[in-house]
């Protein structure tokens, strides 16, 4: 069979199945085994449960992994608008950028996508070599920056092998825009909206290109604002492929404990001992 | 006549400079070139040039004030005064580049001393400490045994920080580029030569000095520069032997090219090559302008030295696409400085034009009579 005809078959196949498949409900046919979670619920709702058990324990007993599964992500950067709004991130700002790769030579092409967050390295180069300890571990494992303490030398920056670090400079997406006097539009409604990160649980309105976080080294912290109050990151709740779970590695029986013991989980530059808890599904 | 064209020439600089530190300060680092992907630009690379400059003239001064090498007399105080002006404009080059530089206090109350940076800021420190006391007594009281005393306990703390800087590149295991044991070294040796050279400037062009010390300050500085180009090819053959593409690129960008004229034109052969050939003639060994421009020729090599070890390391993708999978502030590969940074480069540079000739005017005897008559 050629390459098209192969093609037409398959699709034709799924098309067929969709026009029976309402003939078909109640009959208890299913192509997934019908013990399987995923098809009971929405991962989300999972997560979350797990999410709020998670945080009965103490929190040196958590051990936040992310896992993100590269087959199902369609590179719509949804996870990293979503990312920007919640953190209120400005221009040149990014916790979770989304490489594309175009690979193949016509006609076999396709594109490759990879979203990256902060790896959140056990072993991590970035706080060994800030030289006031403003990024460290937090009590869970996180990696994050105290921007009080942040000298913005840029030491972190150089030192993370994952790039996964911006510094910020001072700009705001609301500065250019024309201002409407009690309007709900225009750049004082869009300034307000911009200057209220809650980052870290702290309020930081952005004052002029002096006060932190401008000067600072900025990253991705897994949304821990959200997570003390039993919510998942944004760019979990946001993936529209459901391709990034979140979750408590140190519970046996949580979902992302079930997806990185599988053989077809890697993590990013794996050699250099840096232990990522971030984990890729190929 | 030179006096009075450096003082022209500084106070040039110095104003150019002053528009550029009010843009520092009115609008922080948001007219700089630096961003997310090369992080660290033009005024770290100055950082390490003016740095290695103080720690290379107190090493110097050093064979005078304690070894008292008979061919080196009277340098001590002049170098130690250069050494001094030189570690202002450093370090006001790396206060400048930093996000934050009046929390700079809490590298001393809260310091991570895992940090390069954090024994940077601790040795800078204790150095231009014991540079100052040993310039002050120097001057007030040159037969005093504490002199000797200061410079002894300074000379330790200088070769620590000659090739702090270079630790500081070599512990980032994330660029290939700066990875190798040998940069700490390089950048001792960088800090020996531009000491050397900015003792030819300021001997060349303002005098005092007799035969003996040109021969001693004229073969010391080829000599080294021979040293610096052995760095170079051990450095640059052995890496591209290597084959890793993260070693190979940067080095390629150095050899082949952009940075190439660079490299060849100003590094090797205005920064090395011909200072070696002019500096070794017997005709140069009175001293004389010639001699004070070989100096300033090796200054510039060498900045650009320390530049093409900064850049191009971080011009290496660290992942595939990361530099397109977002726009805007700081991300790009390419780096070239912005004019606050060029104009920030041209302050410090009057800084240090001017310090040496004001503090030679007041201080020292850094000029002879009958230059100052001319």
């Amino acid at each position: 069979m050629t390459n098209e005809a192969s093609l037409l078959d398959k699709y034709t196949s799924e098309v067929f199945a969709g026009m029976v498949a309402p003939v078909l409900e109640g009959m208890n046919i299913s192509a997934a085994p019908a013990d399987d979670p995923l098809v009971k619920e929405d991962v989300l709702f999972r997560m979350n449960t797990e999410l709020k058990r998670a945080l009965e324990k103490p929190a040196s007993e958590r051990r936040w992994v992310m896992v993100i599964d590269l087959r199902r992500c369609i590179g719509c950067h949804a996870c990293t608008v979503a990312c920007i709004a919640e953190n209120k991130l400005p221009p040149g700002v990014v916790y979770r950028p989304v490489m594309i790769e175009e690979v193949g030579m016509y006609p076999n092409v396709s594109m490759k996508f990879l979203p990256r967050p902060c790896m959140q390295c056990e072993n991590s180069p970035c706080t060994e070599v800030c030289p006031v300890i403003a990024t460290y571990h937090n009590e869970e494992g996180i990696v994050v920056v105290d921007y009080d303490q942040c000298i913005g030398c840029r030491a972190c920056m150089a030192a993370c092998p994952y790039g996964a670090r911006t510094f910020d400079f001072g700009q705001t997406y609301a500065e250019q825009l024309p201002v409407f006097e009690g309007a709900v539009v225009g750049g004082k409604t869009a300034a307000a909206y911009e200057h209220a990160s809650q980052e870290y649980g702290e309020a930081r309105p952005r004052n002029g290109k002096h006060e932190s976080p401008v000067g600072n080294a900025r990253k991705c912290h897994f949304c821990l604002h959200r997570i003390k109050d039993g919510m998942l990151p944004a760019c979990t709740t946001t993936c529209i492929g459901r391709a990034t779970y979140f979750g408590d590695a140190n519970d046996s029986t949580s979902l992302v404990t079930e997806l990185i013991n599988k053989p077809n989980v890697i993590r990013l530059k794996e050699e250099l001992g840096t232990e990522p808890r971030v984990y890729y599904i190929v | 006549m030179n006096k009075k064209i450096a003082y022209v020439l500084g106070a040039i600089a110095l104003l150019i400079g002053l528009w550029g530190f009010y843009n520092r300060f009115a609008f922080g680092d948001e007219n700089a070139a630096y961003g997310s992907i090369v992080v660290w630009g033009l005024w770290v690379a100055l950082y390490f040039f003016f740095g290695g400059i103080a720690v290379g003239c107190f090493i110097w001064a050093s064979l005078d004030l304690l070894f008292e090498i008979p061919a080196l007399k009277g340098t001590g105080r002049p170098a130690l005064w250069a050494a001094l002006v030189n570690l202002t404009a450093g370090m006001a080059a790396i206060g400048l580049d930093i996000g934050h530089m009046e929390r700079i206090i809490k590298a001393y109350l809260q310091p991570n001393f895992h940090s390069g940076i954090a024994q940077d800021v601790w040795g800078y420190t204790i150095f231009g400490l014991l540079a100052l006391i040993a310039l002050i007594l120097a001057v007030k009281q040159p037969k005093n045994a504490a002199v000797k005393i200061v410079m002894a306990l300074g000379l330790v703390v200088a070769l620590y920080v000659a090739g702090a800087p270079g630790k500081l590149m070599g512990d980032n295991a994330t660029r290939m580029y700066w990875h190798a044991g040998m940069i700490p070294v390089q950048f001792l040796f960088f800090a020996l030569t531009t000491g050397a050279a900015m003792l030819l400037v300021i001997r060349g062009f303002f005098g005092m000095a007799d035969e003996k010390q040109f021969s001693v300050l004229n073969i010391s500085a080829a000599v080294l520069l021979v040293i610096n180009l052995y760095f170079v090819w051990a450095y640059y053959s052995q890496s591209l032997a290597g084959n890793m593409p993260d070693l190979v690129n940067p080095i390629n960008a150095v050899l082949y090219g952009q940075y190439s004229t660079l490299f060849w034109g100003v590094q090797i052969i205005f920064g090395a090559i011909l200072p070696i050939v002019v500096l070794t003639q017997r005709r140069v060994a009175g001293g004389g302008a010639l001699v004070g421009l070989m100096g300033l020729f090796i200054l510039l090599g060498n900045v650009v030295a320390r530049y093409l070890i900064l850049i191009p390391a971080q011009q290496v993708e660290l992942l595939d696409g990361l530099s397109t999978a977002f726009t805007g502030r700081g991300f790009s590969l390419a780096y070239a400085p912005s004019t606050t940074e060029w104009a920030v480069a041209s302050g410090l540079l009057g800084v240090v034009i001017l310090g040496l000739l004001v503090g030679a005017d007041l201080l020292l005897p850094l000029f002879t009579k009958s230059q100052k008559e001319a």
